[in-house]
């Protein structure tokens, strides 16, 4: 009996959650584009299952609080008249209550907390001072509860799942090409003419496979949509905190991405919001002057690159101030000896931690504050950040991500005696390092088509540190120009193996913290390949030569 | 789910152990934490790391860490020879299951070893702190090290040797590799 209670209450919260969040869309619609009688309906939807609900679980506080914000969801439908923007607010403070009660019943404490209690006079308040009208301008008072039924949509047929057990899937799939390919090579050495029609069987169950594995990969494909939504009511707030007007459009809603990737988007995609509305986006009396619309517009919108998802935020405010910018900087002591080539090169600093310091905050007008979240979440995920703006006119911060955390596209290559892998999303080019670029150590400048670029020895760098084996030199090194962001390194490595898909591994909690590698992958033969953290390890290689060297 | 058995005082209270050697030292652990016994193979070293930890291994799949107790324990690092292997054990580690390979030169032996066989740990006299130790095991005339493995192996264990390498390592951690971690 227990057990079914726990697994009724985990699908109440879940419901319960979705439901509030469509409620708080609803109502924020409503605001933007007044009217709107389904989205009335919608609302009162919500309120009503969840007062059902709550009796069923036997929360009476929750149920009692339900049922007013239900009461006045009633009297405001019936009353078929504009609603008012104190109405919404107050309608959302009662989600935002809810939730909070939801979260609080659950974990086994149903008392309305004094906040609670006073919200719901209001409500019942609000509900006591519009009924009477209602009465008198409505004598009928005609209730039908039948519009709270259910609605009859042709619905596609849905599972709610775990996701740890779409997460297993992923891993079998990933453990099955491993697999699959070590068999393939297996077969290719069999020396008989029955080895021939072994391989192509395996060859039509591979491909067999690649379908189910484009398939599992789909489901966990989920619309960014939704995460994107769930920011208008962020910008409301904010915005009005701030006593700016702002509105925020969504453009392709129904990009699919991995739902792990929205996970993780979630909070980078809060702070570029924050970011606009804070410091972006002017008020009301300085747009004017500027001859722009008084509400300020933040676009956000997703889209499929390339097999990249691109996610741009533009708003249209006041845009960055670069001369502040780059006096700032050089105050930290960037940019000491060189001019920043581009303006991209110059806003990457703002993704540095530390740059807005306090009193930054009043001088670059607070910009970069967050900043450095967002690109530490786009990093983890594999992903590039890259802004850009135009003084006046607003500024956009768009944001590059692999489809998926769980497969990439890697070249593999050999430093000293272990193979690794470097994903592909950062290399430029491979190029042979001619012998008068060559020199013994750690890091060397190469002379690319003209231009220096400096490299990385990975043998070096990896083998060093790990257990004091001296790696011996090559007779020949390949370099991988990489770039990260604006900037351009090479990647000294003594063999090019070439492209491959690696199935990331995570390398487990034991190894948290280790620098330069991103995670593992098995290789081909069965051995352990380690992913390089591109990113990682060039900023390392930055920040250890600003330091004295270490012994 | 199997729950880890919890590091409770199982020391004195016998049961089977797996003994193996170390450096030419027969260790024992109990049995209830070993998950199964493999043929060393090729162990990819992970750059940044404590000496004892040897590298990762693929074990059906999953990339299983490989400590080489030699080095913990202060003696040069482990020859890979043909009886050499790797016991896979299975540890709570920060109040999560955690599976972790331990090279050993070779295995020797599963042993019944009753409360009796089992004595407390001698304050001086061997290789190892003291908490590593369960207690000495008795074969015949000579003693077996029964090890905590849960103490050898614990987070703290790991933790220390991050602050450990922190200062010779070139590179400081990246957000990418927390992110590596916690397996995105």
């Amino acid at each position: 009996m227990d057990f079914d209670r726990d697994a009724v209450l985990t699908s109440f919260i879940a419901e319960t959650q979705e439901g509030l969040d469509l409620m708080e869309q609803s109502l924020l619609a409503m605001e933007s584009n007044s009217g709107g009688v389904e989205l009335l309906d919608d609302i009162f939807r919500v309120a009503h299952t969840l007062k059902g609900n709550a009796t069923s679980l036997e929360f009476d506080d929750l149920k009692g609080f339900a049922h007013a914000t239900e009461d006045l969801l009633d009297v405001l439908r019936e009353q078929n008249a504009e609603i008012s923007a104190e109405v919404i607010s107050l309608l959302l403070k009662a989600v935002d209550e809810l939730r909070a009660l939801v979260a609080a019943t659950s974990s086994g404490n149903p008392r309305l907390t004094p906040v609670q209690q006073e919200l719901r006079k209001q409500i019942g308040g609000a509900v006591a001072a519009r009924s009477q009208r209602v009465i008198a301008a409505n004598p009928k008072g005609e209730r039908s509860m039948n519009t709270a039924a259910p609605a009859t949509v042709v619905a596609t047929r849905t599972l709610r799942t775990d996701i740890d057990k779409l997460d297993r899937m992923l891993n079998l799939t990933g453990e099955i090409v491993i697999a699959q390919g070590r068999l393939r090579r297996m077969i290719g050495r069999i020396q008989q003419d029955s080895a021939r029609e072994i391989l192509e069987m395996q060859s039509e169950t591979e491909r067999l496979f690649r379908d189910l594995q484009d398939e599992v990969m789909r489901i966990r494909m989920v619309p960014i949509g939704t995460m994107l939504r769930q920011n208008l009511r962020a910008v409301r707030d904010l915005a009005n905190s701030h006593s700016k007007l702002a509105r925020v459009e969504v453009i392709g809603e129904d990009v699919e991405v991995d739902t792990s990737v929205i996970e993780h988007l979630k909070d980078a995609v809060l702070h570029m919001i924050r970011n606009a509305v804070d410091h972006g986006i002017e008020t009301p009396p300085v747009r004017k002057k500027h001859g722009k619309n008084p509400c300020g517009v933040i676009k956000i919108s997703a889209a499929h690159v390339s097999g990249n998802v691109v996610v741009t935020l533009e708003d249209d405010g006041a845009g960055l101030n670069r001369k502040k910018i780059l006096e700032r900087a050089k105050q930290m002591g960037m940019f000491a000896t060189s001019t920043p080539a581009s303006d991209s090169e110059l806003y990457q600093v703002l993704f540095r931690a530390g740059f807005s310091t306090a009193d930054s905050v009043t001088d670059l007008s607070g910009r970069g504050v967050g900043l450095d979240v967002v690109r530490q979440n786009v990093e983890a995920l594999h992903g590039t950040v890259e802004i850009a703006s135009q003084e006046g006119h607003g500024t956009t911060i768009t944001i590059r991500l692999p489809l998926t955390l769980a497969i990439i596209d890697g070249f593999s290559v050999v430093a000293g005696s272990d193979t690794f892998i470097v994903p592909q999303q950062y290399i430029i080019e491979c190029t042979e390092l001619t012998d008068a670029n060559r020199k013994p150590g750690t890091s060397g400048i190469l002379n690319l088509r003209g231009n220096a670029l400096p490299y990385i020895r990975l043998r070096e760098v990896f083998t060093h540190s790990a257990k004091g084996q001296s790696a011996p030199s090559t007779a020949r090194e390949n370099v991988l120009v990489v770039k990260v962001g604006e900037f351009q390194a090479g990647i000294a490595v003594d063999r090019l193996l070439g492209g491959m898909q690696a199935v990331i591994k995570p390398l487990g909690k034991v190894f948290r913290g280790i620098s330069g590698i991103a995670g593992s992958t098995i290789l081909g033969d069965g051995r352990v390949g380690l992913i390089v953290d591109v990113p990682g390890l060039l900023q390392g290689m930055m920040q250890s030569s600003l330091q004295p060297q270490l012994g | 789910m199997e729950a880890v058995e919890q590091a409770k005082p199982h020391s004195l209270g016998g049961g089977q152990y797996l003994t193996f050697f170390v450096g030419g030292e027969e260790y024992a652990v109990n049995i209830l934490k070993v998950k199964e016994i493999i043929e060393y193979d090729t162990v990819t070293v992970v750059p940044n790391t404590a000496p004892w930890i040897r590298g990762v291994t693929n074990l059906r799949g999953n990339v299983v860490p490989v400590v080489d107790l030699a080095v913990k324990f202060g003696l040069p690092a482990s020859q890979a020879s043909k009886f050499s292997c790797i016991v896979i054990t299975e540890i709570c580690y920060e109040g999560e299951k955690l599976t972790m390979g331990v090279m050993a030169d070779s295995v020797s032996q599963v042993l019944d070893f009753s409360a009796n066989d089992i004595e407390s740990p001698p304050p001086f006299g061997t290789r190892l702190k003291i908490e590593y130790l369960l207690g000495m095991g008795k074969l015949g005339k000579k003693f077996c090290l029964v090890l905590d493995i849960e103490k050898v192996l614990s987070a703290e264990e790991f933790l220390a040797v991050e602050d450990t390498t922190r200062t010779d390592q070139a590179l400081p951690p990246s957000p990418s590799a927390r992110a590596a971690e916690s397996g995105v």
